[in-house]
Parts: C-alpha cells; sequence; structure tokens
C-alpha cells in the first residue's frame, strides 16, 4: 500500500446513512417489535445473593387464568462440565445455561430462575408472583480479596482452580490462575536504583448501554424458531440460543435490531433462550425486555480487581524489571478477562524482565461480560499509575519517560512474539507536540498521562454486494453498526468501485442473508468486515470487466477498471468510450444476469491499538469533587475512513473511562443485594461532567489492510483511570489507588494523610 | 524449513512442560501435524483453540498461512471482544 496513495471517500465525512432513521424515530431497536397475538414474558428473579433452591413450585402461575406458558431450567437440556474452544473465551455450557436459568443454586441477586408469557404485562407479574421457590440461604461473598480468601463461602463447592502445577487439592473461588514471564525479573529488580510497589482495587462498572435487552421470539409451526433481537452479533445470539434451547443452528433464523449500544455487553445471550422456549411451549410470539434495574442486576459489567504492581527503574529512566499480580472477579462463573489483563500489562513497554500472574475468581455477583477491551483497562490503571510514580521518582516527565521506554517493532512482548507493528512512539511524541501540554495550571489544578495497549481483533465475516440496474450498489454485512460501520463499509465499497458514496446502500442483514460473521466488538468490524466488502467488490469489478470484454469482444486481460469504469487496458486493445458501472448494470441481463459477489474472509494481521492520553483536572479540597478541564486523547488508528466516527469512539471511550475513574461503582448492602441498579444512583458522566474532549488521529497504516485500517474502537478506554488518578496526584499529592475516586474518598484521603504523595 | 515454534498458552498439560520446539514445515497446517505426531492430541487444541502469531502478526485461526524462512510461530491464548 502506497503512502501516497490519494483517496476519493476514504477519509473524508460523508452524511451518516443511519442519522435520519435513528433521529426520527424510524429505527427499529430490540424492543419495538410485535407480531399479531405476541405475549408478554417475564423472569422470576432471585432475592438472594446465594443460595440453595430446594424446588420450584410454578403450578398456581400454570393455572392463572391468561398465562400462556411457564418455564424454569427443567425446560432446557442441561449441558455437560467441558470447557469448549480457546483458552480466554472458552466456553462451558454448564456455566451458560446456569446463568440464564438457575439450576441447583442462586448465585447472585437477580440470578434467573424461572419466566412466564402471558397476555399482559399485569398478568405476567401476577404469575411470578405465584412461583413458589424453597431457598437454603447461603453466606455470601461479594469482594474480590474476601472471595479468595481460605474461609470464603464456595460457590461451587468443588471448584479446583485451573492452572497452577501442583494442582490444589481443595476447593476455592480461584477458578483460574493464569502467567507469563519473560527475562529475570529478580535479576531486574537488583540491577533497578528505584523501585516502586503498589496495591490497587477497581470496582465493577457496568457497560451502561442505553438500550436494555429485549427480543422477540416466535417458534413457528414448523418447527424453526425467528428472533428479533438487539445485540452485538445476531450470528452469536443464534449459535447460543440454539445450543441452550436444544435446536440446530440452521433452524433458528435471527434479525438483527438497531442496537443502542452495547460496549460488549451485548456479545452474550440472556433473554433470547427464554423468549423462544416459552414461544415453543405457548405456540405464540414472545416478547420480553429488561428493565434497567434488570440489567444491573442480571447482567455482565465488567470485572473489579485487586491488584498488585512493582516496577524497578533505572536512574537513566529505563525500566529494567516489572511484575504485576491480578486478580479479577469473573462474577458467579468464571471467566474474567484477566489473561487479557496480564497479557496488555506491560505491553506498551519495553522492559527486558517481565512476569503478571492472573487469578480469576468468582463472587456472588452477576457474571461478568465483555466490555470495551476487556481486562487491559483494569490493570492498565494499576500500571500506569505505578508508571507515573515511578517516572516521577527519577524526576522524568511522564511522556519523556514513556518514550524512552517505549515499545517499537522487535519488542519483545510478554506473551510470546515480537511485537509486528508500531504506532505507540507516535502517541506519546503527539502529546508531547501538543501544546496544550506545556501549558501552566492553576492552584489545586493537576496534569496527568498514561497510555493503553489493545490487541484488536480480526476474523470471520462475510458481505454480499449487489449492483441495482441503475448503477447503485447494495451492501450488506453481518456486522451490526455500533460505531458507524454502515458509513465505513460504503465508504470502502464506493472507493474500491470507483463510484459516488451516495450511490452505496450499506445495510446490517440477517442470519438468512449474509455469511457467518463474528460479533461487533473487538474493533475488528472495519478491519475484517471491511476485507469481506473489499473483496466482494473485487469480484464484482472483475466480473464487470468480464462483462466489458464481451461487449467489446476483446480478452478481459485487455480491459481495467478505473474510476468507476471499465476502460481499454491500452490503445492495442481498441478506441473504446469507458463503460461505466451504470452502463454495466443496465446491460446486466444481455451480459450473464444479475451482477453480485460475496465475500467471506477469515481475517488476519490485525495491528493492535496504543492510546496515550493527558488530562488536566482541577479539585475541589472541600467537596472533593475533580472537574475535568481538558482531555487530549491521541491513538494510533492505522487510518480513519470516516474521521468522524473514529474521533467519536475515541471521544466514548474517554468518556467511559471518566465515569470509571471518578464516580461508577456498584454498591452492596451487608446482606449482598444491590443498592443502586439505576442511573440516579449508579453515576455515569453526564455532558456537563466533561469538558471537550480532543482526539488526536495518529494514522500509521497497517500494510495488511488494503486502506490500512487499524481496530480503533477500545483502545482509548484503557488510559483514562490512570491518566485522572496521575492529574489528582499531580494536583493535591494524593496517590488514590482505589477506584471510583468519589468526592468521600478523595476528601478522605485529603483529611488522613499527610506530606506530599508522588 | 526449520521453524521455531513456541507455546505460549499458559497451558503445557500436553507437552509435559516443554514449550519451545523446533519443527520442519512450511506451512502452519504442517507445524501443527509435526507437533502432533510428537504430542499426540495436541493438535486439535493448537488449531481450534488458540489465536497464532507468525512473526508477531497475529492471526485469529490456525489455517494453511504459508511460513517464512525462520518463521516464528507463537500459539498464544485466544483474545476477547467487548
Amino acid at each position: 500500500m502506497s503512502e501516497a496513495r490519494q483517496f476519493k471517500w476514504v477519509g473524508k465525512r460523508p452524511v451518516r446513512p443511519d442519522g435520519v432513521a435513528k433521529v426520527t424515530g424510524d429505527a427499529k431497536y430490540g424492543g419495538d417489535y410485535s407480531l399479531p397475538g405476541t405475549l408478554v414474558g417475564k423472569v422470576l428473579r432471585s432475592p438472594h445473593p446465594h443460595a440453595r433452591i430446594r424446588s420450584v413450585d410454578t403450578s398456581k402461575a400454570q393455572a392463572l387464568m391468561g398465562v400462556k406458558a411457564v418455564m424454569t431450567a427443567a425446560d432446557m437440556p442441561d449441558h455437560d462440565f467441558a470447557y469448549i474452544g480457546n483458552e480466554r473465551v472458552q466456553v462451558n455450557f454448564w456455566h451458560v445455561t446456569r446463568n440464564v436459568m438457575a439450576r441447583e443454586k442462586v448465585l447472585y441477586e437477580g440470578h434467573a430462575l424461572a419466566a412466564v408469557a402471558a397476555v399482559n404485562a399485569h398478568i405476567a407479574e401476577a404469575a411470578l408472583a405465584l412461583i413458589e421457590v424453597d431457598y437454603e440461604v447461603l453466606p455470601h461473598v461479594i469482594d474480590v480479596d474476601a472471595a479468595m480468601a481460605a474461609n470464603a463461602p464456595l460457590l461451587f463447592e468443588d471448584m479446583i482452580t485451573r492452572g497452577p502445577q501442583p494442582v490444589p487439592e481443595t476447593p476455592s473461588n480461584i477458578a483460574k490462575q493464569v502467567g507469563f514471564s519473560i527475562g529475570d525479573v529478580q535479576a531486574g529488580f537488583a540491577a533497578a536504583d528505584a523501585i516502586v510497589e503498589k496495591t490497587y482495587k477497581t470496582a465493577p462498572v457496568h457497560q451502561a448501554y442505553i438500550e436494555p435487552h429485549a427480543t422477540l421470539a416466535y417458534y413457528h409451526p414448523n418447527g424453526r424458531g425467528e428472533l428479533w433481537s438487539s445485540s452485538q452479533g445476531h450470528f452469536i445470539v443464534r449459535n447460543l440460543t440454539a445450543r441452550l434451547t436444544g435446536m440446530r443452528v440452521g433452524d433458528v433464523h435471527v434479525n438483527p435490531a438497531e442496537i443502542g449500544g452495547g460496549f460488549g455487553g451485548k456479545t452474550t445471550v440472556y433473554l433470547e433462550p427464554l423468549a423462544m422456549i416459552l414461544s415453543r411451549k405457548s405456540g405464540a410470539p414472545v416478547r420480553m425486555a429488561m428493565t434497567r434495574e434488570d440489567v444491573f442486576k442480571a447482567t455482565g459489567p465488567t470485572s473489579g480487581a485487586s491488584m498488585r504492581v512493582k516496577i524497578g527503574v533505572k536512574r537513566d529512566g529505563t525500566i529494567i524489571a516489572a511484575e504485576g499480580s491480578f486478580a479479577y472477579q469473573g462474577g458467579a462463573f468464571p471467566g474474567s478477562p484477566v489473561l487479557n489483563g496480564c497479557m496488555c500489562a506491560f505491553a506498551t513497554y519495553d522492559i527486558p524482565n517481565q512476569r503478571t500472574e492472573g487469578f480469576d475468581v468468582v463472587c456472588n455477583r452477576p457474571k461478568s461480560a465483555a466490555y470495551r477491551a476487556p481486562g487491559s483497562p483494569i490493570s492498565a490503571f494499576a500500571v500506569e499509575s505505578t508508571m507515573d510514580i515511578a517516572a516521577k521518582s527519577i524526576g522524568m516527565d511522564p511522556l519523556a519517560f514513556r518514550k524512552q521506554n517505549a515499545a517499537m517493532p522487535g519488542t519483545q512482548m510478554i506473551y510470546g512474539p515480537k511485537l509486528a507493528h508500531g504506532g505507540y512512539l507516535e502517541t506519546v511524541q503527539a502529546l508531547l507536540d501538543h501544546p496544550g501540554y506545556q501549558e501552566p495550571l492553576g492552584p489545586n489544578q493537576g496534569r496527568g498521562v498514561a497510555s493503553g495497549y489493545w490487541f484488536n481483533g480480526a476474523g470471520e465475516s462475510g458481505a454480499t454486494l449487489f449492483i441495482n440496474a441503475d448503477g447503485t450498489a447494495v451492501v450488506s454485512t453481518g456486522s451490526p453498526d455500533i460505531g458507524g460501520s454502515r458509513a465505513s463499509m460504503a465508504i470502502m465499497a464506493a472507493e474500491t468501485l470507483g463510484i459516488d458514496y451516495y450511490n452505496v446502500q450499506a445495510q446490517v442483514s440477517d442470519t438468512g442473508a449474509v455469511p457467518y460473521t463474528h460479533v461487533t466488538g473487538g474493533s475488528r468490524v472495519t478491519y475484517a468486515t471491511g476485507m469481506a466488502v473489499i473483496q466482494a467488490c473485487e469480484k464484482v469489478i472483475d466480473d464487470l470487466r468480464a462483462r466489458a470484454a464481451l461487449i467489446w469482444d476483446v480478452d478481459v486481460e485487455g480491459v481495467v477498471w478505473e474510476d468507476g469504469c471499465a476502460k481499454p487496458a491500452s490503445s492495442n486493445v481498441g478506441e473504446f468510450e469507458p463503460l461505466s458501472l451504470k452502463a454495466l448494470a443496465a446491460k446486466a441481463a444481455a451480459t450473464g444476469g444479475p451482477i453480485g459477489a460475496t465475500g467471506t474472509v477469515a481475517a488476519a494481521g490485525q495491528a493492535p491499538g496504543f492510546s496515550t492520553q493527558f488530562c488536566d483536572v482541577e479539585v475541589d479540597p472541600d467537596t472533593g469533587k475533580v472537574t475535568i478541564l481538558r482531555f487530549v486523547a491521541a491513538q494510533d488508528v492505522g487510518r480513519a475512513i470516516h474521521p468522524d466516527y473514529v474521533e467519536g469512539q475515541i471521544q466514548g471511550g474517554v468518556v467511559q473511562g471518566i465515569g470509571w475513574a471518578l464516580n461508577e461503582e456498584y454498591i452492596y448492602g451487608e446482606d449482598g443485594k444491590l443498592q443502586n441498579p439505576g442511573f440516579l444512583d449508579y453515576r455515569v458522566p453526564v455532558a456537563s461532567d466533561t469538558p471537550m474532549i480532543e482526539p488526536v488521529l495518529v494514522e500509521c497504516p497497517n500494510p495488511n489492510h488494503p486502506f490500512g485500517v487499524k481496530g480503533a474502537g477500545e483502545v482509548s478506554i484503557c488510559p483514562p483511570m490512570a491518566a485522572i488518578a496521575n492529574a489528582i496526584a499531580d494536583a493535591v499529592g494524593r496517590r488514590m489507588t482505589d477506584l471510583p475516586i468519589s468526592p468521600p474518598k478523595l476528601t478522605d484521603a485529603l483529611d488522613s494523610r499527610s506530606g506530599t504523595e508522588l | 524449513m526449520a521453524v521455531r515454534v513456541v507455546l505460549s498458552t499458559g497451558s503445557t498439560e500436553l507437552t509435559n512442560g516443554e514449550t519451545e520446539f523446533y519443527v520442519e514445515a512450511r506451512n502452519l497446517r504442517a507445524v501443527i501435524k509435526a507437533m502432533d505426531e510428537r504430542f499426540p492430541g495436541i493438535g486439535e487444541f493448537l488449531a481450534e483453540e488458540t489465536t497464532v502469531a507468525i512473526n508477531g502478526e497475529i492471526n485469529e485461526h490456525a489455517t494453511y498461512q504459508p511460513l517464512p524462512e525462520g518463521a516464528e510461530v507463537f500459539f498464544l491464548p485466544k483474545l476477547e471482544a467487548g
């Protein structure tokens, strides 16, 4: 790919194709679908954080007039206890089915254990109240450190930690232990001139998507099931629903609804299998939707964590050794992203001696789910806070410190291979060059810096391209549009075909219309699905060249495609007027029939994302309120296909990071029940909390993608928590190590500690 | 052509604790086949349950990628989307 390549549409900011539908209310989300005779489905949820289910009696509910179906776990097939799939995202359907519908135990307040379908919501609610559950209430554990303690209540009495050798002999709440190392860590610390070691905690935080989970299911009389669902991947919804209901994948058809936010939290299922079974039992369509309280109590936040990080530095600024221990909460079932946390923790640095260890810990909270760069922001908070102290301890500017130790292509990564792509150093330099970085600050104001790393994803995607008779094009993909993929797909198709962006209609199609496509997540869609779109376009171009050759009666090798037209490759081929896409489309029937192609890829070669950010804050020493004055976020994005959307992704990640840093947390009572399951008490940032977040697009194109794309959706959430904590330390001399840095915690730190902390 | 193969999956039960190998292979399938011959049963694990880095470039699916001379192949844990 030539750096000098000129683009007509890539890098431009055309009107977004989904905008009008969304602002006029024309877009249909998961809860907007209905069919004649649709029933209302409701879920009975556990009032206890931990209890054994002695019995569930649904007879009174089933007898209530207007109730058409009642289900429990007994209506779902059970699964063998087996970890299937890859190491990090291994799926154990014994766990998955128990999270969707409890069997032997309820493991968190809000855990589903029965569901009903009735003719209206009132009858459904009344039916839930008639279900009799006999619980044996058990001791519970909420905090990650408490869950790891020797005397902690066990969620699974027979769970032996996977990973360590020798294998432990006694069960615990530690589901898995992982570890990585390079070099000689002990020798590295022995050679250090200064060593910094700190412990940290982070709170579980929810993805806080605006749209609660919602679905409509209809089990057709012919035995095939159909779903309308808001998700980050309707193919995953299809696969999981089929597995959990005992259906064949081919017998489940999923129609993607518009999605009102996901951020990783909609890469799994909660309601879809229940709605499908209720529909099968009732013979009618069933619609289910969560309340906000349901969302908080029963869907995945990301993990909270307890961490220790140790950094050894030389006086010349070299980081000589690093060590991290990370315990992440998986929630009620194993599966925290601690492995990612261990792999990403020091990935922006060239450190010869490193060791990380991670613990996946279960506790009586909802099962964790993916959240924007899963696992990386958590360890980044601990590592980047410690890096800030390390830099200060030797009197270095934090950006200069990062520049000196920056990971470069060829740097040994803790997880094995050498880094293949650059981009990190450029983000650091972008901030060093930013005029705001040198601006003076006032009293109680401080500046903080932090960086982040995320792998980015690729993998399986499919797309189809059809050319209409008037020369317009339809691009269909299986990637739900969360971050602007309709626009980016249309841009890449227009650029490849050489036609006007506004002549391309991009749409998200159902599981019966396009090839399998993995989730919209992992910052993979513009990269991988984009490759599938480009491939489909290239196939169509080959076809169009062949059709032009047929019309001109020349060999296809004598026809080239330029600027949206078939042209003779040279004057030797003959003198022919170019044939535009529109002209060829008009002759489709005469030249072989409809024009279209499918692109399918298992994309590889994605480049990681790097982000470096600085923020300025002001601390009110009386109230502990932290005001964000300025936030500048530099990110290597490869090449921005539609810069508005890329900037929006960066700003969105930073805003979520601000909430994670300052306010968001689950507050549990002594009874193990969530006390703030709503946006009034679970405080996400609002517009008045945030200044204009300034994105700085650093473009180091990825040579593995035709347009240089790198994933851009996630890494911006990695640095903010540490950047803010570092800014607070700079402002008031208090090192805050426990998220969120809420006003009471900060005032307590200001009141109870003396001296200045780095 | 000798290829350096490193298991960085965090689990080495199938290889008796060994993590680094040299095998003769021209593509990734041949690496997996050679590993399976040495440690019966590991082939399916490597093919289905790992991400593969070839000279640092990430491949989420172990398929028939050709390997350049002197390639380094790392089998890594799969990575989760967000």
